[in-house]
């Protein structure tokens, strides 16, 4: 008896939408809070190095001197810390996910001088 | 509704048996065993738990060479552990029901849990100069208690604050401090010697350097030595 | 009776998620004697305690086993709280309990597959996992992780469930609950399932308490024994709260206490849901565990008691973090539960215990 309930659902999902996406030409809408990659707004970085500093993978490096901001995206775990440490609030948590390479890349952002812009302007 | 409690208990070494099984006959369950490595030898940690009550009895300083008895003759389920601690942590544990003899983990090196990693001295070494300078700052409060108010922090309590903090900071702090303790002298100028004035001794100086990072000391290095030249300028004028 | 023979079984094997090894002595079909190994994914998880603070290493626990990931987070996190001290806020108390058993119910329904897989019911391992699929996707919309979660932290959690998300919960649940009813009515009144399962690895109540055993495979076999009854954390406000358990004993049993596990979870979080409080939903967490402070603390895992212990020397990297996990003292009771079952079976026995192997390893 209880086989035909099942036998039911089963058959059911013949006709049904189907469950799964056909992946690489249709991808899955992302929820709105998904991790998926640290995203750093640099005009607004001070360059602190807390997220460096709180980052359990060592992903982020923050160079005062050169002015840089860099992020290993294939160390990052997307715990989320760096973005909730950011005092300035420039670190977010975008939803897209980094894209699958053939080799480990670092992505270096530089990071604009406050300063050094007015004194040009 | 039974609620949750845990005990710690300190228990000697000769007694871990009769402990398992005096639990066993008052119907107790084993809950594990644990290994930790320590300065002093290694603490094996036997827990039990009756009613919600777990109760984890510390057996301190087990030495190498010590024979620890298997509980397994009264728990058949604690050779997953006891196989584990003479795998990872060397113990050498007798008369184990399932004996695999040190082939329970396939490890690359013997005993990986002995190894004191350079992490975790540090940490050690930090956590001991935070507790002395803990007692350094209790001491030294309790000494000025009743007299010299005015006179700013002496050297100890500069040492006592700095030792907790991030090498980075500990530079500035110290320059605030001594600053302060400076402003201090001159306000009283009949206050007892200032260690302070006379900048930092090389003794100092190598004990500050030596626990800080390669890269970070040469800066902190020079930073005070400079300080050190500067203040016996001052002395000197 | 012939000769005894030795036949290993695992590390790699059709029915193992994960690497077991076991030499079965048998003789003429039967199994008289089974020594298990396990030993083949030693990753030295707690060693790295050392080299991260104790903020850290919550996102090393919460990667020890990717099924039991929000287990080992909240495990972790609770007994570094109480090792300062710190005392968590209710609604993040209600939060962790609510993913925990959310868990449980992915947990159980990812083992029900895999189980229906191993007796051969193809139809029903694809009904587990679509089901599965809904949880994982509530984690995504609440989390942000689909299986590795990191929404706890020492002190509280990081995100909060607003009351639109939580209604989608409850809905989605409800609708689960429907399609899952039907599946686990199915399970648990088939012949063929009955067939393999019936008095197949019997473990008596007593063997279950001599050899301590955990989890749904000690509560078949009437042992009623849950960590979640002794009220502690959001577990504390149910109106009621009982183990289920069962008195056969054989792998049937177990496959039952499971199912019926999945439908208590549910209820569990449809009423935290309603009774929600309103709050912070974490503390900040300042200072450093003291030099020699010792705290253990367990936790029912979906598949049993999990131990943990931490203790601090000072500074911010704890000295020692220790978790013993259920399948490790489910491993004695398992051989137990083998000795004088059909060799055909022994797959069947394995599964019902839910191994998780990287989780006993670390």
């Amino acid at each position: 008896m209880g086989s035909f309930k099942l036998g039911g659902m089963t058959f059911g999902s013949l006709f049904k939408k189907p469950e799964t996406v056909l992946y690489p030409f249709e991808t899955k809408p992302a929820p709105a809070g998904l991790k998926g990659h640290v995203e750093n707004e640099v005009s607004q970085c001070i360059l602190c190095g807390i997220c460096q500093k709180s980052c359990p993978a060592d992903a982020i490096v923050v160079e005062k001197k050169e002015r840089t901001w860099s992020i290993d995206p294939f160390r990052c775990v997307q715990c989320g810390t760096c973005v909730r440490l950011c005092p300035k609030k420039c670190l977010t948590m975008e939803p897209s996910y980094t894209p699958i390479a053939t080799t480990k890349t670092c992505r270096v952002l530089q990071v604009p001088d406050p300063k050094a812009g007015v004194t040009e302007s | 509704m039974t609620t949750f409690e845990q005990t710690f208990e300190e228990t000697p070494l000769a007694q871990v048996h009769e402990l398992a099984a005096s639990r066993l006959a008052d119907g107790w369950r084993y809950v594990q065993i644990l290994a930790v490595n320590t300065e002093n030898g290694i603490d094996l940690v036997y827990s039990y738990m009756k009613d919600g009550l777990l109760a984890n009895f510390n057996v301190a300083g087990v030495q190498k060479g010590d024979t620890v008895p298997s509980i397994t003759d009264l728990y058949l389920e604690a050779f997953v552990c006891e196989n584990e601690i003479h795998d990872l942590f060397d113990v050498d544990i007798s008369n184990i029901a399932i004996d695999f003899g040190g082939m329970f983990y396939q490890l690359a090196e013997k005993a990986p849990m002995t190894v004191v990693s350079p992490e975790q001295l540090a940490a050690r070494e930090k956590a001991k100069k935070i507790a002395a300078a803990k007692a350094a700052k209790e001491a030294a409060a309790k000494a000025e208690a009743a007299p010299a108010l005015a006179t700013g922090p002496t050297e100890e309590e500069i040492q006592a604050k700095i030792a907790g903090l991030d090498p980075e900071k500990a530079a500035k702090v110290r320059a605030a401090m001594e600053a302060k303790a400076k402003k201090a002298a001159a306000a009283t100028p009949a206050a007892p010697a200032e260690p302070a004035k006379t900048g930092l001794t090389e003794e100092e100086i190598q004990a500050k350097v030596a626990c800080l990072d390669p890269e970070k000391a040469a800066k902190v290095r020079a930073a005070l030595e400079a300080k050190a030249k500067k203040a016996a300028e001052g002395k000197g004028e | 009776m012939s000769k005894a023979t030795i036949i290993p079984f695992g590390p790699q094997h059709p029915v193992l998620p994960e690497p077991l090894h076991l030499d079965l002595v048998v003789q003429d079909e039967t199994v008289v004697d089974c020594i298990p190994q396990i030993g083949f994914v030693h990753r030295g998880l707690e060693k790295l305690v050392e080299t991260r603070d104790y903020n850290q290493f919550i996102y090393i626990a919460e990667r020890i086993c990717g099924i039991c990931a929000m287990g080992h987070s909240l495990g972790y996190a609770e007994t570094v709280e109480s090792l300062m001290g710190v005392e968590v806020p209710k609604r993040a108390e209600y939060l962790r309990v609510i993913w925990h058993e959310l868990s449980r119910v992915h947990s159980h329904l990812l083992w029900l597959g895999l189980a229906a897989d191993a007796f051969g019911f193809e139809s029903m391992f694809m009904h587990c996992w679509r089901l599965r699929e809904r949880v994982l996707d509530l984690f995504e919309k609440t989390t942000g992780g689909r299986v590795i979660l990191s929404v706890v932290k020492v002190g509280g959690v990081v995100r909060d469930i607003d009351a639109t998300q939580m209604a989608e919960i409850v809905s989605v649940l409800d609708g689960l609950k429907d399609e899952y009813t039907q599946i686990m009515n199915t399970l648990l009144t088939d012949t063929s399932v009955k067939n393999r399962t019936v008095g197949v690895g019997y473990l008596s109540a007593e063997d279950a308490t001599a050899l301590s055993m955990v989890g749904p495979f000690a509560r078949a076999s009437n042992l009623a024994y849950d960590v979640r009854s002794f009220g502690r954390g959001a577990y504390g406000d149910l109106s009621e709260f009982a183990p289920i358990t069962d008195t056969a004993g054989d792998c049937f049993a177990r496959v039952k206490v499971r199912c019926l596990e999945v439908l208590q979870s549910i209820e569990i979080i449809k009423e935290l849901a309603a009774k929600m409080p309103a709050g912070d939903i974490a503390v900040d967490v300042k200072g450093a565990p003291a030099d020699g402070a010792q705290a253990s603390n367990v936790l029912e895992q979906p598949r049993g008691e999990c131990y943990y212990y931490a203790r601090g020397n000072g500074s911010k990297n704890l000295e020692r973090m220790r978790m013993r996990t259920p399948t490790s003292q489910n491993l004695a009771g398992m051989t137990v539960a083998l000795k004088g079952c059909d060799l055909a079976d022994v797959n069947m026995i394995i599964l019902t215990i839910d191994p998780c192997i990287s989780c006993t390893e670390r």
